[in-house]
């Protein structure tokens, strides 16, 4: 294709995700205000949240690396924005695969890790380190799900396996023929958000919101950015595996959304669990469903 | 014919003179120890570096074997009367000054004697003759220090060189009932008489006496106690020579009379339980002249397994290793005249006396087998061998001979490594280099013979194939005979 | 006198000159020039993409042949050796050595073990027959041996434990080489690749069982794999470095000649394990995988830097095997890959590690901290190193083990996948614990007044890095390597191109994904220094506390005991039972040595011979 096209593509795909991310953030925030019995807050809300905090006039840095980190975290998550096919928009799908998405969607908690350890604060530390092993634990059942989805369709193109759900309607979504791995992956999709009952790692009473103790200003702006582009591309990423990708906008859009405010939903009705017992939880039954799929998926 | 009868006869008449000749000159007495090997020396040498093409064969007083006794000197046989001659000489008292002197040189040179007579002979009685005069003359040379331990050591040596001695007659007795001779090549002209289980039994009663000198399970247990309390040099001769002529009679019976039959799977058996129990009890020694003497039970048992092996390969092999071992187990015994502490006394030597340390790296390295060094070729010899054999024991012993020379590898370089460790007040050690001029002239031998290996390897091949042939021997000693064989070559 | 002639030739003077000159001060000049000399030397036998290369002169003892030979997998592990040597010389030379001497060691025996070591490596890796590699191998393993054991005390110690394995190893190799000479009649490869068909699974089994053994020891496979990280972390920084590249690896040729060259995976997978469902590939394949996952969470508890990269250096030898026994295009390359990805890896993270504790005296990841601010050169080539160790892009790692995942899920092997994603996730764990004691954090007081390392450190490690992300961004070159090592082998090529490679399955192109991955960063960098106002730089203690007020001599670090949560899973679940299990064969040994021991302090041995006489007696009759 031509170059101005990838251009395009490669410009579109990320600002698109930043905007829908955002719209998804409000729609948390909305949806956890139903369920308290507020309002919540107005439309516009996640972006003038951004916007203030990148007006600050106090932005307290601790180094260089403090400030890498954050940028590896909004970048890296800008680079595997392209990596997701949208309807219409393939971006360099075809240039990565499945593998390689997962992989980018690791820099940037690098990134923060690494921001964070500059800090020089153990609140800090401490919530990263619980943030790495949780990504241990729902990691497992989430690699088996990618294995899963990805022998099933002989292929690690999302290109291709989006294609292949949408060839025969919903009875060739990936919910349909593999039930379990969707299950599975539902669970795993609830680590990789760090909703309730999985979010040790930032615990605000207990180690003071973890790694975002020491940010500020627009350094807690950069991670707005990033949490937004994290529930698009959770959201994104399911839906293509599960739900058949996109056919067109309107139908992508809801099933996105459908999908992220499962977990969302579900987070405001748990307490929190400790770091071993969310390794426990994950190494057991999202496993042991994951594996269950795999077998069904291999024979 | 000289080069065989003067090297038995010299130092004899030699040992015997030089009491008398003590009273009357210190200096005639201890010179003449010296010039009578090396009158042999000078004898032996030209034949083993420039070999006859026939065998020399002699009857003694000219009476015709199978009456009378032959001195058969195959190119082996040549070989080890040079080695005794040699390492006599290097392993000779030289700085003197011992109150038992003039004994201990009768000693030595009487050992000496006997020594060449066991490489020589050709009769199996003549044999346990000169067997015996060696026990006689190792008793008084092991006990000459005076010291406690070095006279229990030497009853309990006494003891079951003794009880060996028996047996050994015992079973000379049955192969003399069984066949009327004791001539080797009259006894391998018909073995049929002792292929049954007379035979055998003759052949195992004969290894256990004889085994005693070669260190054979179950009658090595005076090696460690008389290895280390004897004087360094005199453990040399006895582990390293001594040692490997009491195998060489095994050797001839084995390839004249017992070659078909299952006695080898006895040579096997008990050198497998040699091995293993050599270097197992060495792995906790806790003091040097002893490790290398448990060391030296092992490479004895791995001798016994290479003779075990059929045809000329296992001839070869056994060779090899024995040679070998003689370099090399005299040598670490030349290095143990002063390290004969504990070896935690010995933490640190390597500062002051940094070649002896290294010479014991280079001799523990080609003991264990590491290529280039030829132990490395002589242990291959006998893995192949073995692996060839393909039998259940063959098989048992492959995996013993690896797994103990794993642990000997340990122990060796635990040692070692104790040797290089730096410490505060490393300890006195050598004086000087010339107290161990043995280890270190074997030390270049071992070196070149390395550089050297293909040569070396030939002429062992050569002797091999003299050695391993019986009808040559026998058409040797009896040409008349040749045209009356009963049996197949 | 051919090219190969003048590697071998210039490998032995490099030897000889470390051995006279090395307490020189021309010694690590001299030697360099050597090792860059061999380097051109190998460069001219063109052995990689042209066809191997004799040695011109062979040695024939005892009518057995021994002959050297370079093809494309020797010409690759030598230049893996030769760069290591290289790179470690030059990392050594310096302020170094001058430290080094100045604490009573000698560097002309330090340089003399470590072009030992390459000089027996160079003979290993052109072997063509087993007795010239067996030499090979056992010049190795005690010019092994001697490098680590030249410290003394506890380094020593921990080198008597690698010789009592390097040992058996070797011995396991000899008894296998006896008994192919028994079956195929000669030592030489191509009798015994013609004789391996006929010989019986059972056969088969036992040689794979006494070589797997004995080349897994020197590789550090499990069970053997206790030896190496003790041996590998108290060896001086130069050595240290040098073995964790390249020296394990030489188990993994000697693996790759056997049991890919010559007996085939095919061979491999026909070899069933009765009442159950696995082959000879299945077993070696699980081995990996647990090699990978074991040492790894090993490593995330150790408390020493050294020794945490040394326990992930023999995990990572796990992907190595994993890779190969695949089989696939993909799953070879990625394992043959991951040898060089691994070895720049490796050796870069341990030159900053030892950077660091030339800097502050201590590697105790416990008592570091904060040291980006005073040392970021190093922090940077610690950084690009774990990311490559993690196998994260946009660097080297990435690219071998994103090959070996492929091959994973397209041959269907769901476990051994996970098996592998689940090492990598504990290397990410363990990694960020290893960046965040040592460079980030709160600085500590005694650390205020420490530089960057040395320009003869720096050199080799920025170099080092530069080279992990060039490999990571066009990985066509190294994988050209990777290819005509998979033909030689016999394996089936990878389909390659500058960026990645072609699959039918989708391949992938790390040109696109790295530069995508940049720009990110740049939008990154746009959104974040653009759009935001000015930062204000704070000093450390300006810190949340709770309202404590925070002092210098207050140690406000989270070091220790860095992931308590997963330790209070998983930490019952390390019940020592691989150091059990060596103290047990200790233990037996010790047993065996008191019986036999016995024999020889008992009062009346005659009884003995008296029974031993009995028994030929009844034996006989």
């Amino acid at each position: 294709m031509h170059w101005t096209h990838l251009l395009l593509e490669l410009i579109l795909m990320p600002l698109m995700a930043f905007f829908i991310g955002m719209g998804m953030v409000l729609t948390l925030r909305k949806i956890g205000a139903k369920l308290q019995r507020r309002i919540g807050p107005p439309f516009f809300q996640p972006l003038y949240d951004i916007l203030k905090l990148h007006a600050k006039e106090t932005q307290s840095s601790h180094g260089l690396i403090h400030e890498i980190g954050i940028v590896m975290a909004i970048g890296g998550y800008v680079a595997a924005e392209t990596l997701l096919p949208v309807p219409g928009m393939n971006g360099i799908a075809q240039q990565g695969g499945l593998i390689t998405l997962a992989y980018m969607t690791m820099i940037p908690s690098l990134g923060l890790a690494l921001g964070v350890g500059q800090c020089a604060n153990p609140n800090g530390s401490i919530g990263i380190s619980r943030a790495l092993t949780a990504m241990l634990a729902y990691d497992v059942p989430f690699i088996l799900v990618v294995f899963g989805t990805a022998y099933a369709a002989q292929s690690t193109n999302l290109v291709e396996i989006i294609a292949a759900q949408q060839s025969d309607g919903i009875a060739s979504w990936g919910l349909v023929q593999n039930p379990l791995l969707a299950l599975a992956g539902l669970l795993a999709l609830q680590g990789m958000l760090g909703k309730q009952p999985f979010e040790i790692y930032v615990a605000p009473a207990e180690i003071a919101t973890g790694p975002m103790v020491e940010m500020g200003g627009k350094f807690l702006g950069g991670l707005f950015i990033m949490q937004c582009f994290q529930l698009y591309t959770a959201g994104v990423l399911y839906t293509s595996l599960f739900l058949g990708g996109g056919e067109n906008w309107l139908t992508f859009l809801v099933k996105i959304f459908a999908v992220v405010s499962i977990p969302m939903a579900i987070a405001y009705l748990f307490p929190r669990f400790r770091t071993e017992d969310l390794v426990r939880f994950f190494w057991k039954w999202p496993t042991f469903l994951a594996l269950l799929g795999l077998a069904f998926v291999l024979h | 014919m000289l080069p065989l009868i003067l090297p038995v006869v010299l130092p004899l008449l030699a040992a015997f003179l030089v009491m008398p000749l003590a009273r009357m000159s210190a200096l005639i007495a201890r010179a003449l120890g010296p010039i009578v090997l090396t009158t042999s020396l000078v004898l032996l040498l030209p034949c083993c570096l420039d070999p006859p093409a026939q065998p020399l064969v002699l009857a003694i007083g000219n009476f015709a074997p199978p009456l009378g006794i032959v001195f058969y000197g195959d190119r082996l046989a040549l070989l080890f009367a040079n080695a005794v001659a040699l390492f006599f000489l290097l392993f000779w008292d030289w700085r003197g000054g011992n109150p038992q002197q003039a004994r201990q040189d009768a000693l030595m040179l009487l050992l000496a004697a006997s020594a060449t007579g066991l490489a020589l002979s050709g009769d199996l009685f003549n044999l346990y003759v000169f067997y015996e005069l060696a026990a006689v003359a190792s008793f008084g040379l092991v006990s000459l220090s005076g010291t406690g331990p070095a006279l229990v050591a030497t009853v309990r040596y006494l003891l079951v060189s003794a009880f060996g001695s028996v047996l050994a007659l015992a079973g000379i007795a049955l192969l003399y009932l069984q066949t009327g001779t004791l001539n080797l090549a009259q006894l391998g002209i018909d073995p049929e008489p002792l292929q049954g289980p007379a035979g055998l039994l003759a052949f195992g009663l004969m290894v256990i006496g004889f085994g005693v000198k070669a260190e054979l399970f179950p009658l090595n247990y005076w090696v460690p106690e008389v290895y280390a309390s004897a004087p360094a040099r005199i453990s040399a001769l006895l582990a390293g020579l001594i040692s490997k002529l009491a195998v060489l009679i095994l050797l001839r019976l084995l390839v004249l009379v017992y070659g078909d039959t299952a006695a080898p799977q006895i040579l096997l058996f008990l050198g497998i339980l040699t091995i293993f129990f050599g270097e197992f009890s060495a792995w906790r020694a806790q003091d040097f002249p002893r490790m290398i003497a448990f060391s030296s039970i092992g490479q004895l048992g791995l001798v016994f397994i290479a003779f075990s092996l059929s045809g000329s390969w296992g001839v070869l092999a056994g060779i090899a290793v024995a040679l070998h071992h003689l370099l090399v187990k005299s040598a670490l015994f030349g290095l143990a005249h002063r390290w004969s502490g504990s070896l935690q006394a010995l933490t640190g030597s390597a500062q002051r006396t940094p070649l002896a340390a290294a010479l014991f790296v280079l001799f523990a390295l080609s003991l264990i087998g590491v290529p280039p060094l030829p132990g490395f070729w002589t242990k291959i010899l006998v893995l192949a061998g073995l692996a060839q054999e393909g039998s259940a024991l063959a098989f048992t012993g492959l995996g013993a001979i690896l797994l103990v020379t794993a642990v000997e590898a340990h122990y060796l370089f635990r040692f070692a490594l104790q040797l290089y460790e730096k410490v505060e007040n490393a300890p006195a050690g050598f004086r000087s280099f010339w107290e161990f001029l043995p280890s270190l002239l074997l030390g270049a031998a071992l070196l070149a013979v390395t550089l050297r290996i293909n040569p070396v390897a030939d002429r062992l091949r050569a002797i091999t194939q003299q050695a391993a042939d019986r009808s040559f021997y026998i058409t040797q000693v009896f040409p008349q005979a040749a045209a009356h064989r009963k049996d197949q070559p | 006198m051919n090219a190969l002639d003048l590697l071998f030739l210039l490998s032995g003077a490099t030897l000889l000159c470390a051995l006279l000159f090395g307490r020189t001060r021309w010694a690590a000049p001299l030697l360099l020039l050597g090792y860059a000399a061999q380097f051109v030397a190998l460069l001219q036998t063109n052995a990689l993409f042209g066809e191997p290369i004799s040695l011109s002169w062979s040695l024939v003892v005892l009518d057995q042949p021994m002959h050297w030979r370079y093809d494309a997998l020797s010409w690759f592990f030598a230049l893996i050796t030769l760069g290591a040597g290289f790179l470690s010389t030059g990392y050594g030379s310096g302020v170094w050595m001058r430290d080094y001497e100045r604490a009573g060691h000698s560097a002309g025996v330090l340089h003399t073990a470590l072009a030992a070591n390459v000089f027996s490596m160079v003979l290993l890796v052109g072997a063509e027959d087993f007795l010239s590699l067996f030499l090979g191998w056992e010049l190795l393993n005690w010019a092994t041996f001697f490098l680590m054991a030249l410290r003394g005390g506890i380094a020593a110690r921990a080198a008597l434990r690698y010789l009592g394995y390097a040992f058996t190893g070797g011995m396991a190799i000899l008894g296998a080489m006896a008994l192919l000479y028994a079956q195929a009649g000669s030592l030489e490869f191509q009798p015994i690749r013609e004789s391996l068909p006929q010989m019986s699974d059972g056969q088969l089994w036992v040689l794979l069982a006494l070589l797997g053994s004995g080349f897994g020891i020197k590789m550090g496979l499990l069970p053997f794999h206790l030896w190496q990280a003790p041996a590998y972390a108290e060896t001086p920084g130069p050595g240290s470095a040098f073995f964790s590249a390249v020296s394990a690896r030489m188990g993994l040729y000697a693996m790759l000649v056997f049991f890919v060259g010559m007996v085939g995976l095919a061979r491999l997978v026909q070899m069933e394990i009765p009442y159950t469902f696995l082959n000879g590939r299945d077993l070696l394949a699980w081995i990996a995988v647990f090699t990978i996952i074991f040492p790894t969470y090993t490593a995330l508890q150790q408390q020493d830097a050294r020794y945490l990269l040394a326990w992930h250096g023999i995990g990572q030898g796990g992907y190595m095997v994993l890779g190969v026994l695949v089989g696939t295009a993909e799953g070879s390359a990625g394992g043959l890959l991951h040898i060089f990805n691994h070895a720049i890896t490796q050796v870069a993270l341990l030159m900053a590690v030892f950077a660091v504790l030339y800097r502050t005296g201590t590697t105790d990841l416990n008592r570091l901290g904060g040291l980006v601010a005073r040392m970021p050169l190093t922090f940077l080539t610690l950084l690009f190193g774990i990311i490559s160790l993690a196998g994260l892009p946009p660097m080297a790692g990435f690219v071998s083990k994103l090959l070996v995942y492929r091959a994973l899920l397209f041959e269907g092997m769901p476990l051994l996948f996970v098996g592998a994603i689940i090492g990598t996730l504990g290397t990410i764990l363990s990694v960020y614990k290893l960046i965040h004691n040592i460079f980030l954090g709160q600085l500590r007081l005694e650390h205020e007044s420490v530089q960057e390392a040395p320009l003869s450190m720096l050199i080799p490690m920025l170099s080092l890095s530069l080279l992990i992300f060039l490999a990571g961004y066009f990985p066509g070159p190294t994988l050209s390597w990777v290819a005509a090592v998979q033909a030689q082998l016999g394996l089936p090529v990878v389909n390659y191109h500058l960026g990645g490679v072609y699959d039918a399955h989708g391949g992938f192109n790390m040109i696109w994904i790295v530069s995508v991955l940049l720009a990110g960063f740049g939008i990154g960098a746009l959104v974040f220094f653009g759009l935001g106002g000015p930062s204000k730089r704070v000093h450390q203690l300006d810190n949340y506390a709770g309202g404590h007020f925070l002092y210098a001599e207050n140690r406000y670090q989270y070091s220790d005991h860095f992931y308590a949560g997963l330790m209070h899973l998983i930490g019952p679940w390390y019940r020592g039972s691989f150091q059990w299990l060596e103290r047990a064969l200790g233990s037996i040994v010790d047993f065996l040595a008191h019986f036999t021991n016995g024999f020889y302090g008992i009062a009346q041995p005659l009884l003995w011979s008296l029974a031993a006489v009995l028994g030929i007696a009844v034996w006989v009759f």
